[in-house]
């Protein structure tokens, strides 16, 4: 039996309460062992591998002196980058290979939900040294160890925090436990760099947990006093070890407030601020007069290291600064964190963490995570994108939170798989949508586009009218023929690219009508944007299509907000570089999102957004014509009961 | 600045050209409350900011301010040019459901807009970009305009524009010539 439980810290939430009452106790033993320089021999003959694919020198040092201390021993990557996830391999495999080598991985990756992936390759216990922006549970064990050490207590205890809360996961992850032991925190954020809605309303839902947000200003009205001060570095932590560049801004506020008239901040002087600083708005700094008032005589100075300025150096001697304790108890917590690992093999197996089951969805693709950090979008198509229903605060999207990196997805369209109907989502949709993820029978849609191509219909249409005949849309065609051939000069340099469907069957007719016209028939493809793996392929039956160095006509048959040929532009991309692209549309229906506009216009027809535009062509080569029209139709919206789904 | 530059636009004209579109951005889109700019590295930057700084003034609106880095060249290291392609970013705020205004100092070929319109688009559900540029020199290669132009200039045949700044350059202004 292993002498480590397959138990994985990924989140400080895979802790319970009690998990982290005996880490701390834990934790006081051993530096009172360390203390008095015993040798520890609990973990004798374990190994622990650190596989680091970002570097932070302070935490894997700390996590390896850890394991020694412990007397243990440590295998090391330090730069997985160069190693073997270089030659391309998965984060899957690289666990698992390394779980042969030793009991333990404790990981440190870049994207958002990587400690999730290894905890669920991983035979072996997996301990999250921060993935991404997201969490750094151990590091959160020692904020709230030394806070404890200090008051002897959390429960109670107002804490405050000043800085970035916005960015930095680590203080998330701090607020979550201090909300679970019941301490008030007060938020001093720095201007623009809240707490996120998304977790006062986890705090709020999980709970029942409201935290206080005051300014910097406000903070001096505040009753009672401060047990502690919880600074964040100016940049997110992962960040915080590779910028060189502090960079400070005052508080604009005309004076420091009168109780914490040591809170004092100074203008840097820099020539020039860059975009990054602008956004990043005025820092907070923090020097020995801060602890001079009556309210903060009892306050501890903590910050989770390295500092950029935030903490001036003469608080260093102050008592109350307790900074470098804190740091310093990162090995006795983190030998207390295998430790408890070793405790739980040897007693009852607690199994692991049930996890919320993901929703099957019904449409290829499957949805794909927003977060463009998270590690869905790195891994390989192993991992495919993983959601569960979000809590999500806006009630017209469907919010679906990643499995991995927990990122809400908004989605605007969903559809019913048995109906073969589409939906804007508005929230009386919201007890429908639990019942088709229950029958396993959801669709969502990035646009009504997508699920008109996968075959959807709308809910409900309302009354259709013709707005284009066949003499019209062989009219327009043919005028966007026309306008094709004035404005290229070189007729041999083009291709065509129709977005599917009904942009391809365009494409080909318009192809046919130019070779007719100037003797040069063009070779021609259909892009589905959807299809990664066959986004562009040939539909004149040749064998290859080339993009690189050609003059792409893109084909639609009708151009609304734009996004759909940026898409398609970006699929283009992926496929070489075009010496230019001219955008061929049938109809323009206005609305545009995105600052595209088409270089030929079949017609132009205003509409409301509630309408469709739908047409419908004859294929290329079919002698008849008669397919020919342009209907336009209303999405009768909002809706009340969708019984069509039923 | 060389025999054969030309000033088209002078520091003064520069900043009115600011000032304008500034209120066309606010204008069109009902105020400040839902707008974020997006600088491309590193003019399109420095006049995100300028427009920020504008917009704050009129409607004592904050609006974030983000940066693209968008590189023209292959980091192969061949040196050959090639398509633009994003290489840094520096958005630290949402753009779910908002209106990003997309800035650069001069439009072209429209190759380093449509970098940056896949680099939002992959950040979030932006409800729209528009697009604010200086100068608008024409020649486009791919089907981008712009909503908001300080200047449409046509360059003659092998003459390129400048955009100066004086955060970066110590002076505003646009000139046309062979070098910069």
């Amino acid at each position: 039996m292993s002498r480590l439980a397959k138990f994985d810290v990924v989140s400080i939430d895979d802790l319970e309460t009690s998990d982290i009452e005996r880490v701390f106790a834990l934790a006081d033993g051993f530096a009172a062992q360390l203390e008095r320089g015993e040798q520890i021999t609990a973990a004798a003959g374990l190994i622990m591998a650190t596989l680091f694919y970002e570097p932070s020198t302070r935490t894997r040092l700390s996590f390896e002196s850890s394991m020694h201390r412990l007397g243990g021993s440590v295998i090391s990557s330090a730069d997985m980058q160069a190693s073997s996830a270089a030659k391309g391999e998965s984060l899957a495999d690289t666990v698992r290979v390394v779980a042969g080598y030793a009991d333990l991985i404790v990981l440190r990756h870049p994207h958002d939900g990587a400690a999730r992936v290894a905890a669920e390759y991983a035979p072996c216990p997996v301990l999250n040294a921060g993935d991404g922006s997201r969490e750094h549970p151990s590091q959160t064990l020692c904020d709230l160890y030394i806070l404890r050490k200090k008051k002897g207590r959390l429960k109670g205890l107002t804490v405050a925090l000043c800085g970035d809360l916005k960015f930095g996961r680590t203080v998330h992850s701090l607020i979550y436990a201090l909300a679970r032991f019941g301490t008030n925190i007060v938020a001093v954020p720095t201007s623009g760099m809240n707490v996120p809605d998304y977790v006062l309303e986890r705090l709020a839902t999980e709970r029942n947990y409201s935290l206080s947000t005051v300014t910097m200003d406000e903070l001096k009205s505040l009753a009672g006093g401060l047990d502690a001060l919880y600074l964040t570095p100016s940049a997110p932590h992962q960040m915080a070890l590779f910028t060189s560049d502090g960079a400070l801004r005052q508080i604009p506020a005309a004076e420091p407030p009168a109780a914490l008239d040591a809170f004092y901040v100074t203008r840097l002087q820099k020539e020039r601020m860059s975009g990054k600083e602008a956004a990043a708005g005025e820092y907070v700094r923090f020097d020995a007069r801060a602890l001079r008032t009556s309210r903060t005589q009892e306050a501890v100075v903590m910050h989770p290291l390295p500092r950029l300025g935030e903490l001036a150096y003469e608080l260093d001697t102050d008592p109350r600064a307790v900074y470098f304790e804190q740091a310093a108890a990162g090995v006795p917590v983190r030998m207390a964190l295998i430790a408890l690992l070793m405790e739980k093999a040897a007693g009852a197996s607690t199994g692991p963490r049930p996890i919320a089951e993901a929703i099957r969805f019904k449409t290829e693709p499957l949805p794909r995570c927003s977060n463009p950090n998270c590690v869905t979008r790195f891994e390989g198509a192993y991992l495919a994108p993983r959601f569960t229903l979000g809590r999500g605060i806006d009630t017209t999207v469907l919010a679906l939170k990643c499995g991995f990196c927990e990122r809400e997805l908004k989605t605007e369209y969903v559809g019913h798989a048995r109906s073969h109907r589409y939906y804007r989502f508005d929230e009386n949709l919201q007890g429908y949508v639990r019942q088709w993820i229950e029958e396993g029978s959801l669709a969502v849609f990035d646009s009504v586009k997508q699920a008109e191509e996968a075959g959807y219909e709308p809910y409900r249409r309302g009354p259709q009218r013709e707005i284009m005949n066949q003499e019209e849309v062989v009219g327009a065609i043919e005028s966007l023929a026309d306008q094709v051939i004035a404005d290229v000069n070189d007729m041999p340099a083009v291709s065509i690219v129709g977005v599917v469907s009904h942009g391809a069957m365009l494409a080909l007719r318009l192809r046919d009508l130019i070779g007719a016209k100037t003797g040069v028939l063009a070779p021609c493809a259909a892009l589905d944007a959807y299809k990664p793996a066959d986004a562009l392929h040939p539909i004149d039956g040749a064998e290859n299509f080339s993009v690189e160095d050609r003059t792409i006509i893109l084909v639609d048959d009708v151009i609304n907000s734009g996004w759909t040929v940026q898409r398609a532009m970006a699929t283009i991309w992926q496929r070489g570089r075009p010496a230019a692209v001219k955008l061929a549309v049938l109809i323009d229906r206005g609305h545009r999102a995105v600052p595209i506009r088409p270089n030929y216009v079949g017609k132009n027809i205003p509409t409301s957004r509630g309408e469709r535009v739908q047409v419908r062509l004859a294929a290329a080569g079919a002698e008849s014509k008669s397919h020919d029209r342009v209907m336009i139709y209303s999405i009768v919206e909002p809706l009340k009961e969708p019984e069509a789904a039923h | 600045m060389s025999a054969a530059s030309n000033v088209a636009l002078d520091a003064a004209q520069l900043g009115r050209s600011v000032k304008r579109i500034a209120m066309e951005i606010a204008e069109r889109n009902g105020g400040a409350d839902n707008i974020v700019l997006v600088g491309i590295v590193r003019r399109g930057a420095t006049l995100a900011e300028r427009i920020a700084t504008e917009l704050r003034a009129n409607g004592r609106r904050e609006v974030p301010v983000g940066t693209l880095d968008i590189s023209s060249y292959r980091d192969d290291g061949k040196g050959l040019p090639g398509d633009p392609r994003l290489i840094g970013r520096d958005i630290p705020f949402s753009l779910d459901a908002k209106r990003v205004v997309l800035v650069d100092d001069v439009l072209y070929t429209g190759r380093t807009v449509r970098a940056a319109l896949d680099a939002i688009s992959d950040l979030g559900r932006a409800e729209s970009v528009q697009l604010a540029v200086l100068v608008d020199r024409g020649e486009r290669e791919l089907p981008i305009r712009a909503d908001y132009v300080g200047k449409n200039i046509q360059a003659p045949q092998g003459q390129r524009v400048f955009v100066r700044l004086a955060e970066i350059d110590g002076a505003d202004a646009v000139v046309i010539g062979n070098a910069r």
